[in-house]
């Protein structure tokens, strides 16, 4: 951890849930869509999250203070964009819900089966909505945490002053 | 005698890389629509330390940037987070205040040694 660290774990939770909201944008925009390049109607999407080297507080201050001081430098490596950070958050993946679509009668719709029934997604756009809302909290809650990070350096520089 | 120390040069430096840094995190927050551009960066540390080995006359050496891996491209070949840029901006000023309080601490000390007379 150095300066920036809570900025970095702030920040893969604010690319993790802005992830999650473009899932449920896609699932409430294909909620009627009875065609994909498989043939078959679309599947809802779910993300999975996972924590990034979660170590506890204590572990990773004791580690800090016991352990080398400065980094040695590593030449010639590439710029990443910090994928997993220690105590962050990442998508793991984005999986496809294997429920049952649902089947509605309908024999003049383009993809009605023989039987006159066409497969719709199980997708429920209040179910949608509320993972939304959840997803645009927890975006808030982050950026909030980075802005406090920020005031804490900021508070930091006027010790020198 | 100089006024200018070891430190000093050195945050003049650490302040022009820092300035680098803004500008690139500037540039690709102005491409975040163009189609196939790639995030551009450097590494910090590393440019950081280039400097310090080529101190002395040398001046500003210019750092190379580069693609940032690890992004996740979307359709149209573009890679920029808008969440990566705006935190490194946000890093990026923290950065400059605090080459920038640390510098006029620096100089604070030539001008309380200029005013001793006055004293």
């Amino acid at each position: 951890m150095n300066l920036f660290g809570v900025m970095d774990v702030s920040a893969s939770a604010l690319k993790a849930e802005r992830v999650r909201a473009e899932v449920v944008a896609a699932n409430m925009a294909n909620a009627e869509t009875t065609r994909t390049a498989d043939g078959d109607p679309y599947q809802r999407h779910h993300v999975v999250f996972e924590a990034e080297g979660a170590e506890s507080f204590k572990h990773s201050l004791v580690n800090h203070l016991g352990g080398s001081g400065v980094g040695s430098m590593r030449l010639g490596r590439s710029v990443t964009a910090d994928t997993s950070v220690d105590g962050g958050v990442a998508v793991t993946g984005v999986i496809s819900d294997a429920s049952a679509p649902l089947r509605r009668y309908d024999p003049q719709h383009p993809d009605a089966g023989p039987d006159g029934y066409v497969s719709y997604p199980d997708i429920n756009p209040l179910t949608e909505m509320v993972d939304l809302m959840g997803a645009q909290r927890s975006y808030g809650a982050n950026a909030s945490a980075i802005q406090a990070e920020k005031n804490m350096v900021a508070s930091s520089l006027d010790i020198l002053k | 005698m100089q006024v200018t120390t070891a430190l000093s040069d050195a945050l003049g430096r650490y302040l022009d890389l820092t300035g680098e840094q803004m500008k690139l995190t500037a540039s690709n927050m102005a491409n975040v629509d163009t189609p196939g551009y790639k995030t551009q960066g450097f590494d910090f540390e590393q440019e950081f330390a280039r400097q310090l080995t080529g101190a002395g006359s040398t001046g500003f050496a210019q750092p190379a940037a580069q693609d940032v891996d690890g992004l996740v491209t979307r359709p149209d070949g573009n890679n920029v987070s808008m969440d990566r840029e705006g935190i490194q901006l946000a890093k990026s000023q923290l950065q400059f205040r605090l080459g920038v309080e640390l510098l006029k601490h620096e100089y604070s000390t030539v001008m309380s040694a200029i005013h001793a007379e006055a004293k």
